[in-house]
């Protein structure tokens, strides 16, 4: 009987997986059907075809521009994005055994987002106003510097040759506010345009996606986010605790390390991309867990397909509602995902399912 | 066995154990006894390898547990800490089912053996239940499960378990449960240290029982031979009477009415 229930269990885990593949194709399909232009779906099945080369009929050439150029890589980076976002969150929300963490809390954002405002504000007098050249180096300035905040945290984090969580945390906080203060410093000396410019940054966009920027950054969200996936095991037996993983059999020290070094990669790269984009890493895995319990052998690779998910439905509703301007995807994700959160934050009042 | 010889430790200038001796053998029950703050949980985090800066030498079944991998030392002993604080909603089967994930919980076998000491500890019932919706008790019974199921596989070699008060937060029958729970582990060939703060559970279900008290031994041997008057008032500073069950012939422990003065005039 018992070998019964675990066949079941089983398969109702692959099935809930492939349910949510499903979804994500069908967002996906949808996303590329909607938008300024509407592309009906069976041109964009003919153009896929075409592409693959099992029809020779040559499908519109505007839907074709549309598609191929700006909706499709535009679709790929929020798939990549939202699953990067999604996966770190879940990784880090189980490595903190905090269910409020999110991944700004390890200083990825705000570094990134100081070491744009620097950029963008003293960057004019190294590129002398050269668009070209400012619009490739702000995403590797945005990647060093929350990279780099990241390790630092991580820094603070050590005692006595060991991971402090509780250190670590507070680290991220004071991180965050020391790059909060800089930032505003920075500010005081920016022009309008400037400000303008580094606000818009920081409200997250991911209409600047072309297939360059998504192939060169593709291995890398992939790679970071899928090894996450592995963590599967040691991530449970950290939720029990850090000395009960260890007598499990957990090496918890290597485990911290490289979860955070995989989520400041992933959330980084990502930041670089996009700029900021909150909530997804905070909301998703909570979501998930609402629906399906803590088990982070579901949670991780359900985060993995819900994050795009609803990164595709925030980017769709940003790109519709005001039609033909854009909303900022960071406003999309803050509008729907605040209220959700506080939802959260009630209902957990009521289950005393965070005090505990 | 699990052999210490020697362990002191000491931690800001600050001695907590000092020239400790101690062994677990594989199938008896031993118990560690002793007034809070004597060093016991620091012994056992000594013994699981939790805790490294010691001075003295530790032995697993008599290789040194510095050569013993995480991994590996998983295999050979098992720990319950005093408290376990899960934050996120895991059903009970899968709080149990994690001190099997090292040895691939999903075959069959494994799946019989979580069966079985779910059965045993009385947990079953609850498999599907929310962890965090238990009582303390309850919440305890769930995390012994966890760790017994780790080493509960028959192997070629002795396995240990170790726990950290174990029935603090129990009522009497489920005390009682939990220490037969332990005997029956012995009989697989289990050796089992516990910190045990009820000394009349302590001598009825230990084999060896050791007191401690500042950081060193104060007596050990055999539960009912070091079960003294002496020796616990030594301890514990505190006046006690020992008399004997009439029926089993244990003895057992009632703590006299101390004023304060009484217990300063003990510690002096």
């Amino acid at each position: 009987m018992s070998a019964a229930t675990i066949t079941w269990k089983q398969q109702k885990v692959s099935a809930l997986i492939g349910i949510l593949s499903l979804v994500l194709v069908m967002v996906a399909l949808v996303a590329l059907s909607i938008g300024q232009v509407t592309i009906p779906l069976k041109d964009i099945v003919l153009m896929v075809f075409y592409k693959v080369g099992l029809t020779a009929q040559q499908p519109d050439a505007v839907f074709e521009t549309v598609l191929w150029s700006i909706r499709l890589p535009r679709i790929v980076m929020t798939i990549l994005i939202g699953a990067a976002l999604a996966v770190s969150g879940a990784a880090l929300q189980g490595l903190f055994r905090n269910p409020l963490v999110e991944p700004g809390l390890i200083g990825v954002s705000s570094g990134a987002a100081l070491a744009v405002v620097t950029l963008v504000v003293f960057g004019s007098f190294l590129f002398t106003g050269s668009a070209l050249g400012m619009s490739l180096v702000m995403p590797v300035a945005a990647f060093a510097g929350g990279f780099a905040a990241t390790m630092l945290v991580m820094k603070i984090g050590q005692q006595l040759g060991k991971t402090n969580i509780a250190v670590l945390i507070l680290g991220g906080v004071a991180i965050n506010a020391l790059a909060g203060a800089l930032m505003g410093l920075v500010i005081f000396y920016a022009d309008e345009n400037q400000l303008r410019m580094f606000t818009f940054w920081t409200l997250g966009d991911l209409g600047g996606a072309t297939w360059q920027k998504v192939l060169i950054t593709a291995p890398v969200l992939i790679l970071s986010s899928v090894w996450m996936l592995t963590y599967q095991f040691p991530l449970n037996a950290i939720a029990i605790g850090e000395a009960e993983a260890f007598h499990m059999g957990v090496d918890v020290e290597r485990v911290k390390k490289s979860i955070v070094f995989f989520s400041a990669l992933a959330v980084g790269v990502s930041v670089s991309l996009a700029g900021i984009i909150g909530f997804i890493g905070l909301v998703v895995p909570h979501l998930v867990r609402v629906i399906f319990r803590a088990d982070n052998r579901l949670v991780l690779p359900a985060s993995l397909l819900g994050g795009p998910i609803l990164l595709l439905l925030a980017d769709l509703l940003a790109r519709t509602l005001v039609a033909p301007t854009e909303l900022p995807i960071g406003v999309v994700t803050a509008l729907i995902g605040a209220p959700f959160f506080i939802f959260l934050l009630v209902r957990a009042n009521h289950k005393n399912e965070f005090t505990r | 066995m699990i052999e210490a010889k020697h362990i002191g430790l000491s931690i800001n200038g600050k001695t907590l154990l000092n020239g400790v001796n101690l062994s677990v053998q594989p199938g008896t029950f031993t118990a560690i006894a002793g007034p809070n703050g004597a060093g016991k949980s620091s012994l056992l985090k000594i013994l699981s390898h939790e805790l490294t800066n010691y001075k003295g030498e530790v032995r697993i079944n008599d290789v040194a547990a510095t050569s013993y991998s995480v991994a590996q030392l998983s295999a050979v002993r098992a720990v319950l800490p005093q408290h376990s604080q899960v934050q996120f909603p895991f059903s009970v089967r899968q709080i149990v089912e994690m001190g099997r994930q090292h040895f691939k919980s999903t075959t069959r076998h494994n799946q019989e053996l979580l069966d079985e000491v779910m059965e045993l500890t009385g947990v079953a019932d609850w498999a599907n239940r929310n962890y965090l919706t238990l009582s303390g008790g309850e919440q305890q019974r769930v995390q012994l499960t966890r760790v017994l199921a780790q080493v509960w596989d028959e192997k070629t070699f002795a396995r240990y378990v170790l726990l950290d008060e174990p029935t603090s937060s129990l009522d009497i029958a489920q005390q009682q449960l939990i220490f037969s729970l332990v005997k029956k582990a012995c009989e697989r060939n289990i050796g089992v240290l516990a910190i045990v703060h009820d000394l009349n559970q302590a001598v009825q279900f230990a084999d060896q029982l050791y007191f401690m008290r500042n950081g060193a031994v104060v007596a050990q041997g055999e539960s009912k031979t070091v079960f003294t008057k002496p020796i616990i008032e030594e301890t514990f500073c505190c006046r006690v009477n020992v008399y004997h069950d009439p029926c089993t012939n244990c003895p057992y422990i009632v703590p006299e009415r101390t004023t304060l003065s009484t217990l300063k005039t003990a510690s002096v």
